[in-house]
């Protein structure tokens, strides 16, 4: 079969076109471009099929894992491909371990380290018992979410664009600073020792909560990472669609209940902002996808991420 | 019902757009007959009612965007509205030191060309459903240099300013407290200082960008 790879203005990208044998799937069809351009790896190729010029329609993306007979229309010998360039990309392991090692490693600088000098403070300072247990439960958390990415979590995307790289370590490394700086401060000011507890406590609960929905997530999935998408149940997926974001939130919260800045509830709202729209994104496209027509099962009434509200 | 909702918008928008157009009509004519009478150092005080109301109303502008009535987004309104918002009240409002130099002028000049401008021209195309071709040109053409002079004594006048921030503590919270908070004025005008180097650029080329797909579009038509 005789394939044609063209640039989304149409211009032929592969002077001549490609030969592939009957069978190939596209995944082939990638290792053949990669092979003639030598700078598009395939999880930098985004391969569409034409669209007829002036239709509103969205191309069809294909599938690394079919044939590329499915998408030739059973008979025809020639197929034209749309390529487009999706830039440098990660892993989406690389890209999480760099987000979280940032915090993992610049809060402690704020405890052990005579950084507050350089602000204009005294070097001595006295240490409240909270700011050790934040430190601990701060180091845990991003200790637990290194471990996940590595062990748990399955990507339904391998990659991600490089940029995404720069961007979000900015705001990982940047709001660790912000919220370790208060925390660690020599003129910090604590709670009262059950308000602590009572965070600490909750943040904790919470935390082992999230990991037990990211193992629930995990098995929703094949250890290659398809699966599609499947309705979670079981533990909290009962009651919310997004119960690994609420008891992210939540954990945040009782971080915050503990320790009492306003860095740290800046933070919380800025994340739940965030995880808010992808929770929206991920409801409705369970609730498209499980219209409960033609046999699909109907997706439950559930809350999207933080019941009592939304 | 629909076509009520429309008309509504239309009426509103172009009573807020000619409203506004109005006070910075005021500011301009206010400057200008300052400037020629009695010198640049008295241009703020002779425009700081009108300026003030004017630039505020812009406000509206944000929430306008926010719940669709305009079609602008957010991310370009925002950056642009807040960063006169801030020269105006926690600079020019605050530190009064600043108001006597003649950035103050170019500022006001620059800003209310590029104001009288724009709410004419949306004022024009929400009240008759077009706007003439000369106003669109000018809508995306004078900005080639009001964006500079405006962007320039915006920068000139906070880093005026930086001493007297330092200086006086104004709006400074320091530890400790309960909520475990500070702030610093002189570092957070540092930091605005900062988005500037970033941001000038991007919205100069945002505006290339737009004045490319108006004109161009227009010239279809």
């Amino acid at each position: 079969m005789k394939v044609t790879v063209v640039s989304r203005s149409g211009r032929e990208l592969i002077k001549g076109g490609l030969e592939l044998h009957d069978s190939a799937t596209v995944a082939d069809l990638q290792e053949a471009i990669h092979r003639r351009t030598k700078k598009y790896y395939p999880s930098r190729q985004r391969l569409t099929l034409p669209i007829l010029p002036g239709s509103k329609e969205r191309p069809v993306v294909l599938n690394y894992k079919k044939s590329l007979k499915d998408y030739s229309d059973g008979n025809s010998d020639n197929l034209t491909i749309v390529f487009k360039d999706l830039g440098p990309q990660v892993s989406y392991q690389i890209l999480f371990f760099c987000e979280y090692l940032g915090p993992l490693v610049l809060y402690p600088v704020f405890y052990y380290f005579p950084v507050y000098k350089y602000f204009g403070y005294k070097e001595e300072r006295v240490i409240h018992p909270v700011q050790t247990y934040a430190l601990y439960y701060w180091c845990f958390h991003y200790f637990k979410r290194i471990m996940e990415t590595f062990f748990v979590h399955r990507f339904s995307h391998a990659t991600s664009p490089l940029s995404n790289v720069f961007r979000n370590c900015a705001y990982y490394w940047t709001f660790g600073c912000y919220i370790a700086y208060y925390v660690n401060h020599p003129l910090y000011t604590p709670v009262s020792d059950l308000l602590m507890k009572i965070g600490f406590g909750f943040g904790l609960l919470c935390q082992v909560s999230n990991l037990y929905c990211h193992l629930i997530l995990k098995n929703l999935r094949s250890p290659d990472g398809s699966g599609g998408y499947q309705i979670p149940r079981g533990f909290l997926f009962n009651i919310v669609t997004c119960a690994n974001y609420t008891t992210e939130i939540y954990q945040w919260l009782g971080f915050n209940i503990a320790t009492q800045t306003v860095a740290g509830y800046v933070f919380l709202v800025v994340a739940t902002g965030i995880m808010t729209n992808w929770a929206l994104a991920k409801h409705r496209r369970l609730k498209k996808l499980f219209d409960g027509k033609d046999g699909r099962p109907k997706y439950p009434r559930r809350w999207v991420i933080l019941p009592p509200f939304l | 019902m629909a076509g009520f909702f429309s008309l509504l918008r239309r009426l509103y928008l172009s009573v807020y757009n000619w409203a506004v157009f109005i006070g910075w009509a005021q500011v301009l004519f206010l400057a200008i007959r300052t400037l020629r009478e009695s010198g640049h150092q008295h241009v703020y005080n002779a425009v700081e009612k009108p300026l003030q109301l004017a630039q505020t109303a812009a406000v509206l502008e944000i929430l306008h965007s926010l719940v669709g009535l305009v079609r602008s987004p957010i991310s370009a309104t925002l950056p642009q509205i807040g960063s006169r918002l801030y020269v105006l009240w926690p600079i020019l409002h605050s530190f009064p030191e600043v108001r006597t130099h003649f950035f103050v002028s170019s500022l006001v000049i620059s800003w209310s060309i590029t104001e009288i401008i724009r709410y004419s021209f949306f004022g024009t195309k929400e009240a008759l459903g077009a706007a003439p071709s000369w106003l669109m040109w000018l809508r995306y053409s004078t900005f080639l240099l009001l964006y500079p002079t405006g962007i320039s004594s915006e920068v000139g006048l906070i880093y005026l300013a930086l001493p007297y921030i330092k200086k006086s503590e104004k709006y400074c919270v320091r530890m400790p407290n309960t909520w475990n908070f500070s702030f610093d004025n002189f570092y957070a005008a540092i930091l605005v200082l900062g988005i500037y180097v970033p941001g000038s650029p991007h919205m100069y080329t945002y505006m290339l960008g737009q004045r490319k797909k108006a004109l161009s579009k227009s010239k279809r038509d």
